[in-house]
Parts: structure tokens; C-alpha cells; sequence
């Protein structure tokens, strides 16, 4: 079972929540991207073997959406790596 | 194995739901509800009526049912500014009371969260889960007192009887 540190009520039961995907990348401009970038960004989700950001919604607590950093190998909610946002 | 505990389903409270930024929201009600709390998942109180901080710019306004109307006078939701909004919500919600020596053992079964006094104090109020369902959780005389979609309340009350069966 994880504890999810949420921004407002703390760290809580995973069962609380609703997961809502990996944080894809920012959306290209349409206009200017290639039809292989643009591709990409609609279908490609990160799926990294180590840290992964994802969103979050704390659904049975007190609705807010977020983000946290989750280590694919180990499953432990880690710190953001540097030079992330 | 029985508990020592009983149960008792309280029904509807007077019941509104504020959002918006702290400021403005504080300068609609006046003082017609208790200060705003100002720690996350904890309630104040005055007169009777509680006013719980459930979310980042929500709070829930509670009040004896018969104080509905006369609240309702106070607040305006109709009346209040676009960025803020306040909703009646009364209907929605339906409360039990888990009491007695045996209350925590209840509500270590129905819920995840860690009621203990010490981690959860008597002016704590929160959503979370009791018997997965979304609930909103806090502590009343002698137990803990939630509150669930009412729509669920006969149901709750069934997991409740065999719980203390
Ligand atoms: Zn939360």
C-alpha cells in the first residue's frame, strides 16, 4: 500500500485516490510541429525504468489534482530528479 | 466477537458548501459563520454552527437542521459575487455516530486513516473513506461522528449493524 503525500491533507492511503497518467510532455504547437512529433505527442506516454512524475486526484479526500515523482523499480514515491519542475 | 459501541444515524444537517479565495469568501459570510479555520481539515465553531476547511479554497458550513433557513438568509448564495461560489448541499450528506469504548475498532475497520488522538484531534475534520465510501470524518462526544452520500445511508447503516453485531 502507498502513502501519497497530497499538497492539502498530508500523506494518505493510496486507496483515496485516482490515478490520472504520467505527465506526458508540454503540446506542441500544431502548426509548427511535424506530423511525427505531433504523433508523438498524442500517443507516447512516458515509460521510464526509474522516476516517473504522474498525476494525481485525491478523489475521497479533498478533490485536488497533483503531481508526484514515483521510482518505476522500486515503487517509493521519490523527490523530483534535478532540473525538473 | 461484539463491540462495545452503538450507533446512531443522525440524518441531514443544514449544510452549505463555500469556495473561492479565503479573502472574498470571509467578506460575504461576515460573521455569519464561525472564523475561518485556518489549519487544513480542521473545523470551527460558534453558535452552534461549524465551519470545516475541507479543501484548498472549500469549506463546509454545518448548522442544526432547523437553522436551514435562517442561514441560508445570511449566506445569499444566489446573491453572492462570480468568484465565489456557495451552494446549499443539505440534502446530500447524511451522518452516523459511532460511540462507545469500542468506537476506534469500528472505524478501524471501515476506515484507513489513523483516528487516534493523537494523530487525529478533537477539532479534525476530514474527508476520507469509511467503508470505501467517501466520507467526511470527525470526531463527536464518546466516538467518531461521518457523514456519506445519502444516497448510501441504508446502506452504511446495514455495514454498521453487522459491524456491531
Ligand atoms: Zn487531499
Amino acid at each position: 500500500m502507498l502513502l501519497i503525500p497530497c499538497p492539502f491533507c498530508g500523506k494518505r492511503n493510496e486507496s483515496e485516490f485516482i490515478y490520472g497518467g504520467p505527465v506526458g510532455a508540454d503540446r506542441p504547437d500544431p502548426n509548427a510541429a511535424t506530423d511525427q512529433e505531433w504523433v508523438e505527442y498524442l500517443t507516447v506516454m512516458p515509460n521510464p525504468l526509474g522516476p516517473v512524475q504522474e498525476n494525481w486526484w485525491h478523489a475521497r479526500g479533498c478533490g485536488d489534482w497533483f503531481t508526484i515523482w514515483r521510482d518505476t523499480r522500486t515503487h517509493d514515491i521519490v523527490e523530483a530528479p534535478d532540473g525538473t519542475k | 466477537m461484539s463491540y462495545d459501541v452503538t450507533f446512531q444515524r443522525c440524518g441531514i444537517s443544514a449544510l452549505f458548501d463555500l469556495k473561492g479565495a479565503v479573502d472574498a469568501v470571509e467578506a460575504w459570510v461576515g460573521d455569519a459563520l464561525p472564523d475561518f479555520p485556518d489549519r487544513p481539515n480542521y473545523r470551527t465553531g460558534k453558535d452552534g454552527k461549524e465551519l470545516f476547511f475541507i479543501g484548498r479554497d472549500h469549506w463546509l458550513a454545518r448548522a442544526p437542521l432547523e437553522q436551514e433557513v435562517a442561514l441560508e438568509a445570511r449566506l445569499k448564495p444566489t446573491d453572492c459575487p462570480v468568484d465565489i461560489s456557495i451552494v446549499r448541499v443539505s440534502d446530500t450528506t447524511t451522518f452516523f455516530r459511532v460511540t462507545g469504548p469500542d468506537a476506534g475498532e469500528i472505524l478501524a475497520i471501515a476506515c484507513p486513516l489513523d483516528l487516534h488522538d493523537s494523530m487525529f484531534d478533537a477539532e479534525a475534520v476530514t474527508y476520507t473513506e469509511v467503508f470505501g465510501l467517501k466520507a467526511l470524518v470527525m470526531r463527536c462526544k464518546d466516538g467518531i461522528e461521518f457523514g456519506v452520500e445519502q444516497s448510501f445511508a441504508d446502506m452504511i447503516e446495514e455495514y454498521l449493524s453487522r459491524a456491531t453485531a
